[in-house]
């Protein structure tokens, strides 16, 4: 047997409280992949990049920078499951490395509390580390229960690719690695249009009806394609593609309803771990998700 | 949506460009394709990025109080396709910030901010959470450390900026 | 001493200098890749700031006292003594030694004999072979046996061997026995005094613009394909029609579809404004219906009276760069917004016109790699009484600047050579 990787895990919020089976699967799949995810107690909210920044900006990267600077006490590379916590780090790390002024102004913060920010730290997603780092050869091996026969949209959502200065994925219009890992579970890959559209999430606070509009439209046109289901790296898409989803679709066709898989929980079910993800079902998805794990058919 | 007025100083926009990416802004040579990328754009005619850049370059600071700019989704599709590679809704956030002092800021927002200040996270974590987290058998994460974020922020003075905003949107979080 | 200069790519700035130094009494080696010269003028049809065939401009003589230009298809450029043509030529290899160039040259066979064929065009009439032209835009043909524009000079034909079936055909009813279906490439080496690039650019396939949606559809073209289906000789004679044949009432353009772009390419293309101008005013005159989406119009003083023209003729100009154009029940939709009235547009037609950027070809060579700069054009003055460039090689420009520089670039060259500052 080869031996465990471990990687920092920085938890963030909403994936540890809110979606712990985001948690529980992703967890699952790493360890049939020699991966295992340490937590660090001196990590706090990353903090979120979409309204704390508008908030004050200068706090935001300050806090932000600290969470980096305990990752690198770590010294090992730092996973996020949540593209919110990913894209605060990476982004606040990326800024740091480019700017000295920004950096300096930082550690002296930093200084009252003991730590130091350098910009070393390598940050990374769930996409990272199972499509660099893993690759899919050796996943591959993983899967005893291949999803022939199913389609799924793969929804990346805007803050786990952009910018890709930070990011450093592989396109901000055509991202791929979701898509080579969908099929490597032995699924099609839906075509739809507005591949990178966002979900609508971030302007709740602000103007939920707007956002629903753009949730609709996202549905709308990932219906068009004849997926089986909507497939997701990020708690906050999540939420906004299954929890809202009803309000949303009553904007089209109040009858439409479309499951919502966290990209954890469906390899985990081709990986021959179905009935953890059955166990969370009712109590986490809100769009049902028992018709499509039937189609998958067979006790996993 | 002309500009309706301008300061005359130059105080919003030299503190723009201050910021960090800030001078990306004068980058802009305010060709539209932000707006013609930006879904929000695309529901809301009122709402055009290149606009509000444009009042970020005459230093017109009534963007600060825009509600409007609250509505940008940072989804980056506008940046992606910009041929300056100007840091559309970065220079948008900083907008925000402007904007905080005259209670530009969602109610949810705000709330998130002084949960984060309080209790180092956005949600308020209780016992359930607690206990589902135990019978997943997922390990427990500790309490964050809210004294650091206390005292990093200390010369920032955000804790204190907070407790006189109050957000002109009013009711509750939609969350 | 006779000076020998080998001046490298027959555009029309390449064909300029070539003729100002062999009429100074230099030698000159004019080299060009393709198997006809004229480079991107063959696409063009008719040119700004006169109207012209850009093959045959003694006519602007009142405009440019006629020595700027002449007509390639009448010019002496296959017959002067001091000047030697080698077409569909690669350079392998160029050596400096003592002070002199040697350059290793291999020329691909034309398969027709340039000293024999007497253009009776026999030959293409009975080849069977039919293949798509690449100067056509809407499907039309050619022959294995072919030439590429019938004004290409050399007017001899050549055969396209990676599709000649070797059927015979061709050399059994030629008269004078000029086809050799055995010809070899052949190689040679040229010592040279001096070097002029003079290998311009070309217009970029904007297969991978994100946003233009270019691969998508055949109604999605460049401006050098709309050229080629305003243009009378070509495959669609001149009527400009959308890819399922309805002929065109509406057509919108896109300037700087890729130019003044961080992401694509950095430079402004120069021409393409004035060039998007002259189709515009020509497409009018067919009554069809123009929309130039623009950032904002970059055109020559010489040129200024096509702008006057297009704002007379009904041209329509929206100051916003598009962010997308996307196929909608088999249409291009331009997504835009018209920053003076502030409203996004979804503006449909028949045709979509993209001005796409002008790139160095030199950049595609590597052994011209040495003497370029930024972007990968070069200076007029590479080196001193050595290298040296001219035309579009030095950066994107239009014909009358291109010319113009070739003059002076001819001049230069002939001091600095005899010496004569
Ligand atoms: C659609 C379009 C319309 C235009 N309309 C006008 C117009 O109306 N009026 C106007 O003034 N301008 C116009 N222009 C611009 C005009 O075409 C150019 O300014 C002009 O043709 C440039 O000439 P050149 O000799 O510098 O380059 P080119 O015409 O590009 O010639 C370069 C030659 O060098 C050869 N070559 C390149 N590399 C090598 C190599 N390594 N070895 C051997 N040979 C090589 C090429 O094959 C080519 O034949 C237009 C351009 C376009 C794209
Ligand atoms: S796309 Fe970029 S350059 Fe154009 S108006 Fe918007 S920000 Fe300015
Ligand atoms: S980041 Fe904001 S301004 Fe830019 S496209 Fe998205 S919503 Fe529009
Ligand atoms: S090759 Fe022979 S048949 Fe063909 S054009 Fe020349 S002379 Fe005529
Ligand atoms: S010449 Fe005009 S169309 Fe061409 S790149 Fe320059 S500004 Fe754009």
């Amino acid at each position: 047997m080869s031996k465990m990787k471990t990687y920092t895990y920085f938890p963030g919020c909403m994936v540890p409280f809110r979606l712990p089976h985001f948690e529980l699967a992703a967890r699952a799949v790493l360890k049939k992949l020699d991966i295992e995810l340490e937590a660090n107690p001196g990590h706090a909210c990353c903090p979120e990049p979409t309204t704390f920044t508008g908030v004050d900006f200068e706090a935001w990267i300050t806090l932000a920078a600290r969470n980096v600077a305990v990752s690198e006490t770590t010294g090992l590379e730092t996973l996020s499951l949540c593209s919110g916590c990913f894209h605060t780090l990476a982004v606040a790390n990326h800024m740091i490395q480019e700017d000295e002024n920004l950096k300096g102004r930082i550690n002296e913060r930093l200084k009252t509390v003991g730590l130091k920010v350098t910009g070393r730290l390598i940050v990374k997603n769930i996409l990272h580390v199972l499509h660099g780092d893993v690759g899919l050869e050796r996943i591959k091996k993983e899967i005893t229960h291949p999803l022939t026969g199913l389609k799924f949209a793969p929804h990346y959502g805007c803050h786990l690719v952009r910018p890709l200065e930070a990011t450093h994925m592989d396109d901000a219009e055509q991202p791929k690695w979701m898509d080579d890992l969908i099929e490597v579970t032995g699924a099609e890959v839906a075509d739809f249009e507005d591949k990178m559209a966002c979900c609508g999430a971030p302007i709740m606070p602000s103007d939920a009806d707007k956002a629903f509009t753009l949730t609709a439209d996202r549905i709308e046109k990932i219906r068009a394609s004849g997926a089986d289901a909507i497939i997701v790296v990020c708690p906050t898409c999540y939420t906004q593609l299954e929890t809202q989803q009803k309000k949303a679709t009553a904007k089209f066709d109040p009858e439409y309803s479309i499951p919502v898989l966290y990209l954890g929980e469906l390899l985990a079910i081709s990986m021959g771990m179905k009935d953890m993800v059955i166990s969370n079902a009712r109590r986490y998805h809100r769009v049902k998700v028992g018709p499509l794990l039937e189609k998958i058919g067979g006790a996993a | 949506m002309v500009v309706r007025r301008s300061t005359s100083d130059l105080a919003f926009r030299n503190w723009v460009l201050e910021q960090p990416e800030g001078e990306t802004l004068l980058r802009c040579y305010q060709c539209g394709r932000c707006t013609s990328a930006c879904p929000v754009a695309a529901i809301d005619n009122s709402f055009n990025p290149r606009l509000f850049l444009q009042k970020i370059l005459l230093a017109d600071e009534s963007l600060a109080e825009e509600q409007l700019v609250w509505t940008c989704l940072t989804c980056e599709q506008c940046e992606v396709r910009c041929p300056e590679h100007v840091k559309i809704p970065h220079l948008l956030i900083l907008a925000k910030v402007r904007g905080l002092v005259g209670g530009n800021i969602p109610q949810a927002a705000l709330d998130r901010a002084r949960a984060i200040l309080a209790g180092g996270r956005i949600i308020m974590v209780n016992e359930s959470m607690l206990k589902t987290r135990d019978k997943m058998g997922l390990p427990d994460l500790g309490q964050p450390p809210v004294d650091q974020i206390a005292s990093v922020l200390k010369e920032i003075g955000l804790a204190k900026k907070l407790e006189n905003v109050e957000s002109v949107y009013g009711g509750g979080s939609n969350e | 001493m006779t000076k020998t200069v080998v001046v490298i790519g027959a555009g029309l700035a390449g064909i300029q200098v070539t003729q100002q130094l062999t009429d100074l009494g230099v030698t000159v080696h004019l080299i060009e890749k393709e198997s006809i010269i004229g480079g991107l003028a063959t696409h063009l049809g008719r040119v700004f700031p006169t109207g012209d065939c850009a093959l045959c401009l003694d006519a602007c003589e009142e405009l440019f006292d006629g020595h700027h230009r002449r007509c390639q298809y009448r010019s002496l450029l296959t017959s002067k003594k001091n000047l030697k043509l080698y077409t569909q030529t690669e350079i392998r290899s160029i050596t400096e030694v003592d002070g002199k160039f040697s350059l290793s040259i291999k020329s691909h066979p034309r398969y027709v004999l340039l000293d024999r064929c007497v253009v009776c065009l026999e030959c293409i009439n009975v080849c069977d072979v039919e293949i798509p032209d690449e100067y056509a835009i809407r499907g039309g043909t050619r022959k294995a046996i072919y030439r590429p524009i019938s004004q290409g000079v050399p007017l001899v034909p050549l055969i396209d061997m990676d599709h000649c079936t070797q059927c015979g055909k061709c050399v059994e009813v030629c008269g004078v026995d000029a086809i050799d279906l055995a010809e070899k490439a052949k190689t040679r080496t040229i010592k040279a005094d001096a070097l002029i690039l003079a290998t311009g650019v070309e217009e970029k396939i904007p297969l991978n613009l994100p946003g233009y949606a270019y691969s998508e559809s055949d109604d999605i073209i460049t401006q050098r394909e709309l050229a080629r289906l305003i243009d009378p000789t070509g495959d669609t004679d001149g009527q400009v029609i959308t890819s399922s044949g309805d002929a065109a009432a509406k057509v919108t353009m896109i300037l700087c579809a890729g130019s003044r772009d961080l992401e694509a390419t950095e430079y402004c293309s120069q021409a393409c404004c004035t060039y998007s101008l002259k189709h515009a005013n020509m497409l009018r005159d067919k009554e069809i219906d123009v929309t130039i989406c623009y950032m904002d119009l970059r055109v020559q003083k010489a040129s200024n009276h096509y702008l006057d023209l297009a704002r007379e003729k009904g041209v329509k100009f929206l100051r916003g760069k598009p962010d997308r154009v996307v196929v909608r029940n088999g249409k291009p939709t331009t997504i835009v917004e018209d920053t003076q009235t502030q409203q996004r547009m979804e503006i449909e037609s028949d045709i979509v016109v993209l001005a796409s950027p002008l790139s160095p070809l030199a950049s595609q060579s590597e052994v011209l790699a040495d003497f370029l700069g930024e972007y990968g054009f070069a200076l007029r003055v590479v080196k001193e009484g050595r290298v040296y460039a001219c035309g579009t090689a030095t950066g994107p420009e239009d014909i009358p600047t291109s010319i113009a520089e070739a003059n002076a670039i001819a001049l230069r060259v002939y001091a600095d050579l005899e010496g004569g500052r």
